[in-house]
């Protein structure tokens, strides 16, 4: 691009700039959006959020409907409930994926692809199907309403296993044959050598699991029985839902509340998760 | 193929038990779980005992479970209340509520009991209620009617009998809201009408609705949603059957058409269109919030709503056809087969629904109305608030038609509703949609 271009060449690169802008712009808005007006809905009045036809921008302001929401139910706890079920959940998806996705992809034994398979079925069947079945089980196990009943089925991750699988499967494995003539064993070639070169992988599925984890709703709903010591955020803002009607406000800054923390989150990770992402593609 | 499956699980599940089990060691468990298991366990050794000798409160220590919908978001504190009051008179029982939203209930209700985990007590829709009894889950409270734990006096016969099933009494009422003509003052003085008044008919709310239209502005005369619980309401003003003597779908004689008609003919013409309306949430409240909708069909529910705003407004009992014939919604109360503590848990629904603390509770705070036959009770109610001609939802009472309940409820509504639907998206003739409604319906009960 150095050497003498027609100006048309160049009113045309703009215009092409200023149209990859615009469509930019149009995604920003369709992505933002939604999230503006539940910023904006959450501070209206009860009088303002029902008007036909509806208004952008909340007169007057309030913030009453926030008040409204540490009302409805113990929002500190279910928020701290849902901190911890998801970080721990995280912790342990990733662990137990990383630790499989090494086997399925680096331990030769028998049936290995048959089993692998198996394993990948299990993500076609829905959590619906074999609630009933689950829920009996943390009940002979005395884990209803508890930590640990909410955290158990969801730590092991069949989609995560294939995630890490397949990143271990793009190394080299001349890597881990050098380690191991040096005299290094499967633990030591898993955290020393393999690992750290899957760390793209191992961000892109703890955002994942995160906000999987963070988002469900079924499960925490039938394992807390209605209870509210164990219950999590998503069904904490479903009470926020009468039987005949809905203060929409309400929810909405209910809403609010229960993506800060999440955003706050993604936020970091994904200054990360881009980062390595880069990282990895300069050598592939 | 499903052997190893089975074994790669139980594997993994061994392997996962065992990180929980360190978490649950790690973590400990709170004060409420670990009193709750004791009591658990305790309660499995007494329901032993229990099965040989007749079920009476004893003085031991009782902690039962009370899952409810009605309560979140808004009567939480109501509910303690009523909760703290029945403590104070019985010192040994304990109750733990539960709730969930009216949406999301039934999914953890219908877990809870196929996994034989009941809560000891809950609450109920009546049209839910049908479908619990029959599938046995519920306790035969008709001892505690003979012995005096529950005074039956004291409920609307109409309503207590709503959850009986099979001549047992298995749940008591707790609230009901009825259904009235919600119309604008405003609207109706703007075009110089006079206010509808209990006589009104079909075609005088018809006659009414053509003037108080305005579609260029906006303005709509009539409300009434195109839906199951609309028709077979109306079915009944008409003086229709939805099933017959035998328990066969009948709605779709010539009184079912005529009603379907009536009921289609309001959108596109004094409503909007269904297309309008979409799946907006409270499509309705919104346009009668804001002035533009003179008549309303809905819920008593709706007042608390309505006195926020400056909307001028009064109801009435809904005009009929043939007669009249007003959409009861009911609540109640109700036992687990499997409570360990039967005795106890009809003690405390009697008091949940009946007593005079859960009246005055649910009165001052605008929670429903309780479904006691009470009216000295409900003097407060008359005067608390608009709407002036509050009688009416007392008035509308004395020709209730309760909402026809098969065990496959849900597949019922949906069929009725997608058949009216069919009529205006699908272009099918009225007659056309409800045969083919009634012979799905007769195939759901065969």
């Amino acid at each position: 691009m150095a050497e003498v271009v027609a100006p048309g060449f160049i009113t045309a690169r703009r215009t092409r700039t200023a149209g990859r802008y615009a469509v930019l712009l149009l995604g920003a808005v369709v992505m933002v959006g939604p999230f503006l007006w539940m910023l904006a809905a959450s501070l209206k009045t009860d009088a303002d959020i029902q008007q036909v036809p509806p208004s952008v921008l909340p007169n007057p302001f309030t913030g009453t409907n926030y008040g409204r929401v540490l009302d409805a139910f113990p929002f500190w706890r279910f928020l701290a409930n849902s901190v911890v079920v998801s970080l721990v959940s995280t912790l342990l998806q990733l662990t137990l994926a990383a630790t499989a996705g090494y086997c399925f992809a680096r331990i030769e034994f028998r049936g290995r692809n048959a089993l692998f398979g198996l394993y990948l079925a299990t993500m076609m069947i829905p959590l619906q199907v074999v609630i009933v079945p689950l829920f009996i089980e943390m009940r002979n196990l005395h884990l209803v309403n508890t930590y640990a009943g909410l955290l158990l089925p969801t730590i092991v991750s069949a989609f995560g296993t294939f995630l890490i699988r397949q990143a271990f499967l793009a190394l080299p494995k001349e890597l881990d044959e050098a380690a191991f003539v040096d005299g290094a064993g499967h633990a030591r070639v898993f955290f020393q050598i393999l690992l750290p070169l899957i760390a793209p992988a191992l961000a892109t599925f703890a955002v994942f699991a995160f906000m999987a984890s963070w988002n469900a709703f079924l499960w925490p709903l039938i394992i807390t029985r209605g209870s509210q010591s164990h219950a999590t955020l998503p069904v904490g803002l479903s009470l926020l839902q009468g039987q005949y009607t809905t203060s929409w406000n309400v929810v909405m800054a209910g809403a609010v509340m229960s993506i800060a923390p999440i955003l706050a989150f993604y936020i970091f990770t994904q200054r990360w998760v881009i980062r390595s992402l880069a990282f990895t593609g300069l050598k592939g | 193929m499903a052997t190893p499956h089975h074994h790669m699980t139980r594997r993994t599940f061994t392997a996962v038990l065992a990180a929980g089990a360190l978490f649950v060691a790690g973590c400990g468990s709170d004060d409420t779980s670990s009193s709750d298991s004791t009591t658990k366990s305790s309660g499995t050794a007494s329901a032993d005992t229990a099965a040989t000798t007749p079920a009476t409160a004893s003085n031991d220590a009782v902690t039962l479970d009370y899952f409810t919908f009605s309560a979140a978001p808004d009567h939480l504190a109501d509910l303690d209340a009523i909760i703290a009051a029945f403590e104070k008179e019985n010192p040994n029982i304990t109750i733990k509520v539960q709730t969930a939203a009216y949406a999301d209930y039934f999914t953890s209700l219908q877990t809870q009991v196929a996994g034989q985990d009941a809560p000891d007590t809950f609450e109920l829709n009546y049209e839910s209620f049908v479908n619990y009894a029959r599938s046995g889950a519920l306790l035969d409270l008709s001892s505690y009617l003979t012995d005096g734990t529950v005074d039956g006096a004291r409920y609307y016969p109409l309503a207590l009998s709503g959850f009986a099933d099979g001549g047992k009494q298995y749940g008591l009422p707790a609230t009901f809201s009825d259904v009235v003509l919600i119309y604008n003052k405003t609207l109706f003085d703007a075009a110089g009408i006079d206010y509808p008044t209990a006589d009104w008919a079909w075609d005088d709310e018809t006659a009414a609705a053509e003037k108080l239209t305005d579609a260029d502005n906006g303005v709509y005369g009539d409300y009434q949603p195109v839906s199951y619980y609309e028709f077979y309401k109306a079915l009944a003003q008409n003086g229709g059957e939805f099933f017959d003597a035998d328990g066969k779908a009948a709605f779709n004689d010539a009184k079912g058409v005529e009603t379907a008609e009536w009921l289609l003919g309001k959108p596109g013409s004094t409503m909007p269109t269904l297309a309008d309306i979409g799946g907006t949430a409270d499509y309705d409240t919104n346009l009668f919030k804001s002035g533009k909708l003179a008549m309303w069909h809905n819920g008593i529910w709706q007042f608390t709503g309505l006195n926020e705003s400056d909307i001028d407004y009064d109801i009435v009992v809904e005009p009929g056809k043939v007669s009249k014939a007003n959409a009861v919604f009911m609540n109640g109360a109700v036992a687990s087969k499997d409570t360990s503590h039967p005795a106890e848990a009809a003690k405390w629904i009697a008091f949940l629904t009946g007593s005079p603390t859960t009246v005055e509770t649910r009165l001052a705070s605008s929670w429903e109305l309780p479904a006691v036959n009470d009216e000295a009770a409900f003097a407060s109610y008359l005067t608390v608030a608009k709407p002036e001609n509050r009688q009416a939802v007392f008035d509308a009472l004395d020709n209730v038609a309760l909402p026809p309940v098969i065990e496959r409820q849900t597949e019922l509504q949906d069929i009725v509703g997608k058949a009216l639907d069919s009529v205006v998206s699908g272009g099918v003739s009225v007659q056309d949609a409800l045969d083919n409604a009634a012979a799905e319906v007769d195939k759901l009960q065969s």
